[in-house]
């Protein structure tokens, strides 16, 4: 090595952690440099967060070390990361809403007075705010503010703590495009500072539009670190995944049927007793995926809870084939053929304690063909069942015993979906299917919604991936804050732009030319 | 098989039931005595008396072996007990709570060969005798000194179970202390338990609240005294002499001296003697006493005092002589009559200077 | 070179450390227990020599030890059962109260001679009164989401000053001189006790109550639906699984369980209702519950266990002459070093050698 090339930034060497047996980070090295965007590159569970754990002093490592500027560091804490210079701002912002901005930033501060000098602080966030263009109201509380806001809080915090090395773990994941472009404006702003940026992403076009390198991360080891100018699309993918990965789905034009599920004007209340779903409707047809697009919080799973029975609504009509629904317990949707692929596999949609056969049984086992003797569950018949479906589905799991917890979260999904497809339902709401899952996971769950699409059902897809939604969905419509911006007719015909700024609130009405009366363009807008 | 059981039962049972007939003489180091405790040995009043009572009987005859099981809950539990000593050789018995008196009839029928005394029970069988004191008496003499002592007049009573016998000690106290300041008033806090310091305190507090200057009880513990002394009143202890948890508010306490009906007994066992009976001895016997009077007590009521106990061990009068009347003021026990044993044995009504209710 | 500690979580645990760890666990609690003999000054062997052979030693001892694991068993199944819903009933005591406190009333209102009818009467009040103690908590719950922990646990106190009012009031036994208890049940109210041992009809009742909950639990629709709120409600919510319902219902069965133990102590063993009928057994219920892992099989042996250590503890105070406080020494090590181990059936212990280079 050279003597006249300064030592970078960080310095990680060998790096090794393991969990339970499994090795989550194994022989990994990562150098950061000076004002650089340095992208960590991985599908779910390939040991990125693991590694930013260790740096950020979340996690000791079982071996290896960490230098910066040349000098090697032992972190037992947070703390001693932070006063290294290392700031991480994660997924889930650790911020008190019930505070205002500036208490936030000025929280977990050492070396303050008794009684915190709030003129100084905020004037040093606006001296933040200005340097890196982040802009957000230092007296406004936290609970008031849009997710995108709640990140830019976040990343003052760890600015105000003067970090040199700035972590962010998958930011992009709660930003609508319009927000993500300011992020990446700030961004810049800090690499132009001469800090040094990790960034943690599996978005491959944001990837190659903000890094510097790249270093990607599989099943726990590190496969290599290339400058952006030798990344494309296809090799950072296939990097990733260890194999060549098609992008393009096989979609085919489909003819809607009849309508098959009908919201009008819903109100939904949430946990909190705010409203999230304000006088929303929207028409669902056979053999048709309605792409649901926002940024996730507006109001999507409350409205899907709603249409599937689970939860209260407020006001309004649900109207299931024909049948009005509201008011009904959740079984009745069930057995009108409404399927409910939730969010949150492991909190909601899958027991995770239960076997799989149990997790078949779920949702199915009050079912005629699962009963005998009225009381009891016809196990001999469940078991039968969730053999072929796991066939069929090709989940891979250790036995029909085990508990469903043992499965990894691609294959979780997949029974997820075997239980709600495999009987062609009317109805299938789908939120944030692939969320989480490595590519050919995602890429098995898409295929399979559409299979589900030209079988007949009508999906609603709710995800806050755009490029998800637009490769899948035959219409897409968009809510903010609860309320329908919008129905976009046709999907080759809306901009990725226009869609983010109906995700920032902007009614489809706007983009409309006045003279041409509606129903003779291919959008719609909001009655 | 059954049918062989049972048969072989009907001859156990046979030869038993002939057995019990006479009591064979036996040398101390043969014989084995069981007591069943209500509470812990350590709760320094019921059950640190009679573990006092029972170290007394073992001094007095060398040789003699016993043992006891503490904290048995009077339910089905102290059969178990009772057949445990059995088993491990015991011929005599004490089941030192009320509590026990159906679970002793119980096991005393399945062991003929076996005495077995109830303490402050009322059912008796051929190897079933009972045992009290009057303590009623000691307890008339400790109001006489509660009574005297107070200045507003109101004296506080931490009472464990609305049952006759502590009916009964109420009762005396307030005629006694009725005697030596005929405005006094005894306001009676049921706790409903025999052994609980927690509620103890508690009642006891509420009664200084209530406007007490003295405090009488009759529960299990220290706790009223400690009590009393952290507030300063008075109290009357009981049980044993309790002027250690209150070395300064202690007046006196009615105590048991209960190694004496112990020794008698097993002396009776010994030398073959023993049939069932009753046992109710008083201050006369010297199963009930009172403890030393503070020197806060004016001279001439510790006279008093000393003159009706002459009174009562003399058999000259006794506390329950008329004319006694109840809460209404209705006479009930008539000038120049007394009552009975039996009518004291079921008391279930205050006299007149109680304030407080018998739970119906 | 350095060694250091590392616990790390374990998914699968083999049969035969499912069978082992019990053991060790025994073994470790009797050798800690076992030291804290040695400083009262006694031979930690004579003492749990004894306790054995007061148990389990003598045919009298055995059935003594089955006459306390009766009681325990059902209030185990009873508490079990909720616990499988993670509905915490705390108030199993109270509902043994109102049980007994049901089985007394119908004593001495509905006398009848048939000892069968009589009986079935006494069960019948029992599990209703049971039932419904539990169903009030489990009504509160569903319907405003009060913490059944708290209710629960005030109904004891409710159920217990009840059952007292009534001794000490109004079913009082006149003959008892004012002494708190109620009259003697006529024979025709008495369970049949076997064998000139106090083991009576109630162990017949236990049996079947555990085959039931395990044929409830593991074969039915309700006891799927009771294990899925049981292991993650939201996702028996989104099953379309209704809470409330459910929530009122295992309540009322829970309650009437615990009410049967309390029918069963009275009419089996005390033959009236006194206070302090039950020494806490719908709290140690809870124990034995946890200890069990709420399996059906595991209520019985650790109810057996938990009799043992309670009758041969009685023996350790007769023979070796020593304080209940010691004894409750023992079986606390026991307890602790069974809970304990539990933390090894979950973790595995590593010893992980560092090397520095």
């Amino acid at each position: 090595m050279s003597l006249s090339v300064p030592a970078p930034l960080v310095m990680m060497r060998g790096i090794e952690k393991s969990f339970v047996g499994a090795k989550a980070n194994s022989d990994i090295d990562l150098d950061l440099r000076r004002g650089e965007v340095h992208t960590l590159l991985g599908e779910n569970g390939a040991g990125k967060s693991t590694l930013m754990n260790i740096l950020s002093g979340l996690y000791t490592p079982d071996d290896g070390s960490i230098f910066i500027e040349g000098e090697e560091r032992k972190f037992r804490t947070p703390r001693d990361a932070i006063s290294a210079g290392i700031g991480m701002v994660h997924q889930h912002f650790m911020l008190v809403p019930t505070q205002t901005v500036w208490e936030n930033v000025a929280l977990g501060l050492e070396d303050q007075p008794f009684s915190l000098d709030k003129n100084s602080i905020i004037a040093k966030v606006r001296d933040i705010q200005e340097r890196y263009g982040i802009h957000v109201d230092p007296h406004a509380y936290v609970w008031q503010l849009s997710i995108g806001e709640q990140q830019r809080v976040a990343i003052i915090k760890t600015l105000y703590r003067k970090a040199d090395i700035l972590i962010l773990d998958e930011p992009t994941s709660v930003l609508t495009p319009q927000e993500t472009k300011a992020l990446f404006q700030t961004i810049r702003q800090i690499r132009q500072e001469k800090h040094g940026v990790i960034f943690i992403s599996h978005k491959l076009d944001e990837v190659i539009d903000i890094s510097d390198r790249i270093t990607i991360l599989r099943k726990g080891r590190k496969v290599a670190t290339i400058p952006v100018q030798n990344a494309s699309k296809e090799s950072l993918a296939e990097m990733m995944v260890g194999r060549r990965v098609v992008f393009q789905i096989g979609k085919t034009l489909q003819n809607p049927g009849k309508v098959v599920l009908k919201a009008k004007d819903l109100v939904v209340r949430g946990g909190r007793g705010i409203v999230c779903v304000d006088k929303f409707s929207l028409e669902l047809r056979q053999r048709e995926i309605l792409g649901l697009a926002g940024v996730s919080g507006n109001g999507q799973e409350e409205l899907c809870d709603a249409l599937a029975g689970i939860r209260q609504i407020d006001d309004g009509a649900i109207v299931v084939d024909g049948v009005e629904l509201q008011g009904k317990p959740s079984r009745e949707f069930q057995k009108k053929g409404v399927s409910y692929i939730p969010a949150d596999r492991i909190g909601t949609g899958l027991v995770t304690g239960m076997n799989i056969r149990e997790n078949i049984a779920l949702r199915k086992y009050w079912r005629k063909e699962f009963t005998r003797f009225r009381f009891f569950v016809h196990w001999e018949n469940i078991a039968g069942r969730t053999g072929q479906l796991v066939e069929r589905y090709s989940v891979v799991n250790p036995g029909l015993g085990f508990p469903a917890r043992m499965l990894s979260g691609g294959n979780l999904q997949k029974l997820m979906l075997a239980r709600e497809l495999a009987d062609d339902p009317r109805v299938v709401l789908a939120v944030q299917p692939s969320w989480g899952l490595d590519v050919s996971a995602t890429l098995f769950v898409r295929e399979t919604l559409l299979e589900q699409r030209d079988r007949g059902s009508g999906v609603l897809l709710v995800s806050d991936d755009l490029e998800e939604i637009l490769s899948l969905s035959d219409r897409i419509a968009v809510i903010h804050k609860g309320k329908l911006m919008g129905i976009v007719e046709d999907p080759d015909s809306a901009s990725e732009e226009q869609l983010g700024l109906m995700m920032a609130g902007t009614s489809l009405a706007e983009f409309l030319p006045d003279d041409v009366p509606p129903g003779h363009v291919p959008v719609r807008a909001v009655p | 098989m059954k049918k062989f059981i049972l048969a072989l039962l009907c001859v156990a049972l046979f030869f038993g039931v002939s057995a019990a007939g006479a009591l064979e003489p036996v040398a101390p180091k043969d014989l084995k005595v069981g007591f069943v405790y209500v509470g812990p040995v350590g709760d320094g009043g019921w059950t640190f008396m009679h573990e006092k009572g029972r170290l007394e009987m073992e001094k007095a005859f060398p040789g003699l072996e016993s043992f006891f099981v503490e904290s048995v809950p009077e339910g089905p539990d102290s059969v178990r007990v009772m057949e445990t000593f059995i088993r491990n050789g015991a011929r005599l018995v004490f089941a030192t709570s009320f509590g026990y008196m159906d679970f002793v009839q119980e096991v005393a029928s399945k062991n003929p060969d076996v005495v077995f005394m109830h303490c402050s029970g009322y059912k008796s069988a051929e190897n079933v005798g009972n045992y009290f004191g009057r303590m009623y008496q000691a307890r008339y003499l400790s109001g006489l000194v509660a009574g005297k002592m107070t200045k507003n007049n109101v004296i506080g009573f931490v009472a464990a179970n609305p049952i006759p016998e502590v009916i009964r000690g109420i009762n005396a106290f307030t005629l006694g202390a009725r005697r030596s300041n005929p405005d006094v008033k005894v306001k009676v806090v049921w706790i409903f338990s025999w052994f609980d310091p927690a509620k103890e305190k508690e009642a006891t507090l509420a009664l200084i609240d209530a406007g007490a200057d003295v405090i009488g009880m009759h529960a299990d513990s220290g706790a009223a005294p400690q009590t009393a002394e952290e507030a300063g009143v008075y109290v009357v202890g009981y049980n044993n002499d309790m002027s250690n948890y209150a070395p300064t508010r202690h007046l006196t306490a009615p105590i048991w001296n209960w190694g004496m009906v112990y020794e008698t007994i097993v002396g009776q066992v010994v030398d073959g003697s023993w049939k069932s009976s009753d046992i109710w001895w008083g201050l006369k016997e010297g199963l009930v006493e009172l403890a030393p009077i503070s020197s806060k007590v004016p001279a001439e009521t510790v006279a008093l005092v000393e003159s009706e106990r002459t009174r009562i061990v003399d058999g000259s009068w006794d506390v329950f002589s008329g004319p006694i009347k109840n809460q209404k003021g209705e006479v009930v026990v008539k000038e120049g009559e007394k009552m009975t044993d039996g009518d004291m044995l079921g008391m279930n009504w205050f006299v007149e200077g109680v304030e407080g209710e018998i739970p119906q | 070179m350095k060694y250091r500690i590392v616990f790390r979580k374990r998914f699968r645990t083999g049969m035969i450390f499912e069978g082992v760890l019990p053991v060790l666990s025994v073994l470790a609690a009797l050798f800690l227990a076992g030291v804290a003999l040695m400083f009262f000054g006694v031979s930690p062997l004579e003492a749990y020599r004894a306790m054995f052979r007061g148990a389990l030693g003598s045919w009298y001892g055995f059935s003594e030890v089955l006459v306390k694991t009766i009681p325990l068993v059902i209030s185990g199944v009873a508490v079990g059962f909720a616990f499988r819903m993670k509905i915490w009933n705390i108030g199993a005591e109270g509902q043994i109260y109102m049980g007994a406190l049901a089985t007394a009333a119908a004593v001495r209102f509905l006398q009848s001679s048939s000892q069968f009818s009589m009986l079935l009467a006494m069960a019948v009040a029992a599990v209703i009164a049971g039932g419904f103690w539990g169903c009030i908590a489990g009504v509160l719950k569903a319907r405003w989401n009060v913490n059944e922990v708290i209710t629960t646990l005030m109904l004891n106190y409710v159920a217990i000053h009840l059952a007292e009012y009534f001794i000490y009031g109004p079913w009082r036994d006149p003959s008892s001189l004012g002494f708190p208890m109620t009259p003697p049940f006529p024979p025709s109210a008495r369970l049949p006790q076997f064998l000139d041992t106090r083991v009576h009809l109630g162990i017949v009742a236990a049996i079947v109550l555990v085959l039931i909950f395990r044929l409830v639990i593991r074969w039915t629709r309700w006891g799927f639906e009771i294990r899925a709120v049981g292991e993650n409600p939201k996702a028996a919510e989104y099953a379309g699984i209704r809470y409330g319902r459910n929530v009122v219902m295992v309540m009322f069965v829970s309650g009437a369980i615990a009410g049967l133990a309390g029918m069963t102590e009275i009419a089996g063993l005390q033959g009236r209702l006194q206070p302090g009928m039950s020494p806490g057994y719908g709290y140690t219920a809870i124990i034995i519950a946890w200890l069990a892992r709420l399996n059906p099989w595991g209520i019985i042996i650790v109810s057996f266990f938990m009799g043992v250590l309670l009758v041969g503890g009685e023996t350790i105070q007769v023979i070796m002459r020593l304080p209940l406080a010691s004894v409750q020494v023992i079986q606390g090590c026991i307890l602790f070093s069974v809970l304990a181990f539990e933390f090894f059936r979950n973790y595995r212990v590593l010893l992980v050698r560092k090397e520095r280079n």
